[in-house]
């Protein structure tokens, strides 16, 4: 399949990641903390950047990276320009297509994408007053509050049902997919739940929060900080850092056609996203070598795979179970143990991963020969009676 | 019906209040007279829930083709969950409780929780038809719908 004549010209040049539980810090010194160790990773100065995007997570998730300062301001950048994009957990996937437009116009070399969240140090607050996970993020204006809809978790847990039911995918098939991630996290010492392993029993085991979702199909609530410089794949050659090379870019929307029919409880909007992202890469699914997708909840997984068709529709939950997707399977999947047992960051999680495995820095579950990985984001504001709008599909690899 | 299909509650509302805004002002108002309404499109008969423009063709302005009407207030169970959790303290005395998908017999979904006598027996367990049950709030100045098993 030819590719697309933008494929392979823009790279990312410099990843920072400030990762763990940062109580005693705020948003704008992780943020701006995260940018600086890009701009160093890239072999790069403040100077250089002459633009910075800051990845919020808007709509569903709330305004909650909602601090006073921009991180541009507080790290002395040179930028011409500052502004946020994002959309729920789809953050990387957005940023990036709207900063290659900067760049291919000649407005900025080198810009600087940058997300973080306090959302373990807010949480820990909002536990005083009674509440639980992520009270501080909830916007007002939908339905269900009055009569207990917890947002995400009820949203995805229905999901979760529906293809229960439609499908006969069981709880442990669901829980093989959390305890694939946690066999990645204890590959990976910057996971959270890194040197804590964990079985199917105790998945099966764990609280039910939400039926059918136990506490352990739930993504984390974390801290953090993501950073990454992009520029051209020209400019790319003389820096320091082994470049990434943006292969491909696709997105979904459940809005268009989905919601309507209703699949949006069983399916995510994959099809249009892999068509954009995969025929500009001009690869095929065959060439992925890992995949990091968007799991802000198990079955979330469940969906990708089969809408991207490394299984038959309805039958992810046995490719799961057989061990797929875990260290040694078929098809790599959320090899840093992704949101549900590394960080949450939203898609930036599993954007600085692939950025590891393109380059070889992935340490013990460094994926052999890894040269093609796709990256997938989610999101969007929260219409009743639950939606998650948008899907973002991003394709990196080692050559342009 | 064989039971009353309204609920009178008078004690204090500790928990969020719906939101009532332009687009839902008409169907909160229509809970209130025990009516639940769908945004139907005058042109092709189409059922919508919440507002929207129709999908299916060309719309007036500020989508005037449509009109809210009366529903059946009957649909099915589509999916449900079961909260062990009160993720806001005002829900901790009501669990565990039943939050359903309900697909209306006019096709749009909507969410509820589900009362009665009756629940599924398990999350596989779903298609039972269900019907609204208006839960008024007289001194709050609200009805909330929920949803019971019927069949």
């Amino acid at each position: 399949m030819p590719k697309h004549p933008s494929s392979g010209k823009y790279a990312i040049v410099g990843l920072g990641v400030v990762a763990g539980a940062q109580p005693d810090r705020s948003e704008r010194m992780i943020a701006a903390e995260a940018a600086r160790l890009a701009i160093e990773d890239a072999g790069l100065t403040r100077k250089d950047i002459t633009g910075a995007v800051d990845l919020r997570r808007s709509g569903g998730g709330g305004d909650r990276a909602s601090y006073s300062d921009a991180f541009t301001r507080v790290l002395g950048l040179n930028n011409n320009y500052y502004y946020i994009n994002g959309r729920g957990g789809a953050l990387a996937g957005l940023g990036m297509a709207t900063a290659m437009s900067f760049i291919d116009r000649g407005i900025s070399d080198y810009v600087c994408l940058m997300g973080a969240v306090t959302d373990w140090s807010q949480a820990q607050e909002s536990k005083k007053k009674g509440y639980r996970g992520m009270a501080h993020s909830e916007k007002r204006g939908y339905w269900g509050k009055f009569v207990g809809d917890s947002v995400a978790v009820s949203h995805h847990s229905w999901m979760a049902a529906r293809h229960m039911a439609v499908y006969g995918t069981t709880s442990e098939q669901l829980g093989a997919i959390a305890v694939s991630q946690r066999q990645w996290a204890n590959l990976n010492p910057e996971a959270k739940m890194y040197g804590r392993p964990m079985t199917i029993e105790d998945h099966q085991n764990s609280p039910l929060l939400a039926e059918p979702y136990h506490i352990l199909d739930m993504s984390l609530v974390s801290d953090g900080a993501v950073a990454f410089i992009l520029t051209t794949a020209e400019r790319a050659k003389d820096l320091k850092s082994k470049a990434v090379y943006v292969l491909g870019q696709g997105f979904g929307e459940v809005s268009s056609t989905v919601w309507w029919d209703k699949k949006n409880f069983t399916h995510m909007a994959v099809e249009p996203a892999k068509k954009q992202a995969f025929g500009q890469a001009g690869i095929e699914l065959k060439d992925i070598d890992c995949a990091q997708f968007y799991d802000c909840f198990t079955a979330e997984v469940l969906f990708q795979i089969e809408d991207y068709g490394f299984c038959k529709k309805g039958e992810g939950g046995a490719f799961v179970a057989a061990g797929n997707m875990a260290p040694g399977g078929t098809i790599p999947i959320n090899t840093s143990g992704g949101l549900l047992s590394c960080y949450h960051l939203g898609d930036l999680t599993g954007l600085a991963e692939s950025v590891r495995q393109v380059r070889g820095q992935a340490g013990q579950r460094q994926i052999k020969d890894c040269e093609i990985v796709m990256t997938t984001g989610h999101g969007g504001e929260l219409v009743s009676p639950g939606m998650c709008s948008i899907h973002t599909c991003t394709i990196l690899g080692s050559q342009p | 019906m064989s039971q009353s299909n309204v609920i009178t509650i008078t004690t204090e509302w500790k928990k969020p209040r719906p939101s009532i805004d332009h687009d839902n002002a008409e169907f909160w108002a229509g809970l209130k007279e025990h009516k639940f309404l769908v945004w139907k499109c005058k042109t092709c008969g189409t059922s919508y829930w919440p507002k929207a423009y129709c999908q299916n063709h060309d719309n007036e302005p500020f989508a005037s083709n449509m009109d809210w009407v009366e529903a059946k207030g009957t649909g099915k169970i589509y999916a449900f969950n079961i909260h062990h959790t009160a993720f806001n303290p005002g829900f901790k005395e009501e669990l565990p409780y039943y939050y359903a998908l309900i697909e209306l017999d006019e096709g749009p979904l909507v969410s509820s929780t589900l009362i009665g006598d009756r629940r599924p027996k398990n999350i596989y367990d779903i298609g039972q038809k269900v019907e609204v049950v208006y839960e008024d709030h007289p001194n709050e100045g609200f009805t909330i719908p929920k949803f019971r098993i019927i069949d």
